[in-house]
């Protein structure tokens, strides 16, 4: 054997990396990791089938009103929006946890919160394009007005924002995080959600409507927040979810 | 033996450190000291191995008892995470990535000025490709254990913690890596390897862990763990070309409790097998012996202080 046992740099390193570099590594590593094609193309068609929708919608009556424009944003962002980030924020630590690989990341001298954020940013990343810019481009073929698109655009920011942290946070706590994620959506934000004032106040989805309500001026059931409220409170819940997440995965044990 | 000093410094400690997972103990109460150079970690499968390497990294907390990387605790310290290679038993890696990008990344995550030259570095040491664009999802079983040595090399660790490395490895590549682990051990590095191949961990060295159910049966050197194991009796081949006649002498040497003949074969001549429970004594009274019998010594060879006697002794197997 002829190579050098010597490595090419110097010895003296610091005792942790910078976290700039070691961020923007990681949040690489974790789009491209959890893009796989068939999450892409699943969800892909979802999106399109919202636009689809509007189109059919649009061309059967167009004098749509704005009331029912104000339904077709909130029915995307009560199911297709969660939905899509679910089946990205679950797998994307989720899927290093399954498989063992996350001793690479976690074996490294890196705080456990880059990793979690970078999950995060991730899975951000990927939803904006791939679901918000179709349902906003949908509610702009439906309806032109500034509110509604506005509306759309803030409140499934947000919402993103809050279900990518719960969700990147279910994926680390959770073996079965899908169908957990799956229980919430559904049964928990569709049925649940309505039956009190603290059940509603426990489902992002009622916030995410008070957003769209607010900037349309419509009344939405389940949307009784201010527009403030709407905002602020989802995203201390991602916040949170993240602290929370961060701490889980420095005290969990790594395969 | 549940507890020993290795004599240099610690690079690794475990102090009475157990684990279980339910009902089940995956290790108890485990307790040693290992300094630099390779150690191998030995046990049948099922015994705790792994589960004791992941606790030494950090990677699980033991649930009673500590365990010290350099001195730090891998869990609560993470800078200490920067002076450990690990190559984990599990196959899956980002596999999106080619060999090189999974090593660089590993490099960056550490900290490592230059992380592109120390990735090309750890795969040039590993005798893989640093411009191969497949990735590894292509790979072979030997060249993916290659590639999770090469990112385990790549922050020139301290300490490097290695769970069953040569799995999947053909004999040549298992052959290099086990001389670099050894070249790795030579310049300081604490090496710890994991395996249940026997032939393979006595390539390694001497130095061992035995670990049997989740406890520690021994550690040190295997052959001075044989010599400590007076209830075992020691067999030793004695091959002359008398050999009726030194087994009639050698049957009233003090400490031999059984002899038995071993025809000629082959072309060999025949051999003297001997049970003695002072190996020393019998060596020094075996030449008188064969003086006695008129006969000629061809051979006096221990037949079980090899590691797989030893290994046996040990697990009860």
């Amino acid at each position: 054997m002829s190579t050098d046992l010597a490595p090419p740099r110097s010895p003296e390193r610091p005792p942790c990396p910078a976290l700039g570099p070691v961020f923007a590594a990681e949040y690489k590593l974790l789009l491209r990791s959890v893009c796989t094609r068939g999450r892409l193309i699943a969800i892909g068609m979802l999106a399109g089938l919202s636009v689809l929708t509007a189109l059919a919608v649009k061309l059967g009556d167009p004098y749509f009103t704005l009331d029912a424009g104000v339904d077709f944003v909130n029915g995307n962002i009560a199911t297709l929006i969660p939905v899509a980030v679910l089946v990205f924020g679950v797998a994307v630590l989720g899927d290093l946890i399954d498989d063992g690989s996350l001793v690479y990341l976690w074996l490294r001298p890196v705080p456990s919160w880059i990793h979690v954020v970078a999950a995060w940013a991730a899975t951000v990343t990927i939803v904006v394009p791939l679901v918000l810019a179709p349902v906003v481009g949908a509610t702009a073929i439906i309806d032109t007005s500034p509110e509604l698109i506005g509306g759309a655009a803030l409140g499934g920011l947000v919402a993103i924002i809050a279900y990518s942290a719960l969700f990147v946070t279910l994926g680390v706590r959770f073996k079965r995080a899908l169908p957990w994620g799956l229980v919430y959506i559904l049964i928990w934000e569709g049925f649940v959600a309505s039956a009190g004032k603290t059940a509603t106040r426990l489902a992002l989805r009622s916030y995410v409507r008070s957003i769209l309500g607010s900037m349309t001026d419509m009344h939405l059931k389940l949307g009784e927040f201010s527009l403030a409220v709407g905002i602020i409170v989802p995203l201390v819940v991602a916040a949170l979810a993240l602290l929370y997440t961060s701490r889980r995965l420095a005290k969990t044990d790594v395969a | 033996m549940s507890a020993a000093s290795i004599g240099e410094t610690p690079m690794i400690e475990a102090d009475h450190a157990s684990k279980w997972f339910g009902d089940v103990v995956a290790v108890s109460d485990v307790s040693f000291r290992i300094g630099p150079g390779v150690t191998a970690l030995l046990g049948p499968n099922g015994a705790g191995k792994s589960t004791l390497l992941r606790m030494l990294c950090g990677l699980t907390p033991p649930d009673r008892g500590a365990v010290r990387i350099l001195g730090a605790d891998p869990r609560r310290d993470i800078s200490v995470r920067g002076r450990i290679g690990i190559v984990p038993q599990q196959e899956a890696m980002f596999e999106a990535l080619t060999a090189f990008e999974f090593v660089r990344l590993a490099g960056l995550l550490h900290g490592v000025g230059d992380p592109a030259a120390a990735a090309r570095w750890a795969l040039d040491l590993v005798e893989l490709d640093h411009a191969d664009h497949r990735s590894t999802t292509t790979y072979s079983k030997g060249m993916k254990q290659r590639v999770k040595v090469a990112q385990a090399l790549v922050n020139d660790p301290a300490v490097m913690v290695l769970d069953e490395p040569l799995t999947g490895l053909d004999p040549r590549q298992r052959g290099h890596l086990i001389e670099l682990f050894g070249r790795l051990g030579e310049q300081g590095r604490c090496v710890i390897v994991s395996s249940h191949v026997l032939d393979e961990v006595e390539r390694f060295g001497s130095r061992v862990l035995v670990v049997a159910q989740g406890r520690l049966a021994a550690t040190g050197d295997f052959r001075a763990i044989r010599d400590l194991m007076d209830d075992r009796p020691h067999r030793i081949r004695v091959r002359t070309d008398r050999t009726r006649e030194v087994a009639t002498e050698l049957i009233s040497s003090p400490g031999v409790l059984a002899v038995r003949l071993e025809p000629a074969a082959g072309g060999r001549p025949g051999a003297v097998i001997v049970d003695t429970t002072d190996a020393p004594v019998f060596r020094r009274s075996v030449a008188a012996a064969a003086q006695r019998a008129d006969a000629t010594l061809l051979e006096v060879s221990p037949l079980d202080d090899d590691l797989d006697s030893v290994f046996r002794y040990l697990v009860g197997r």
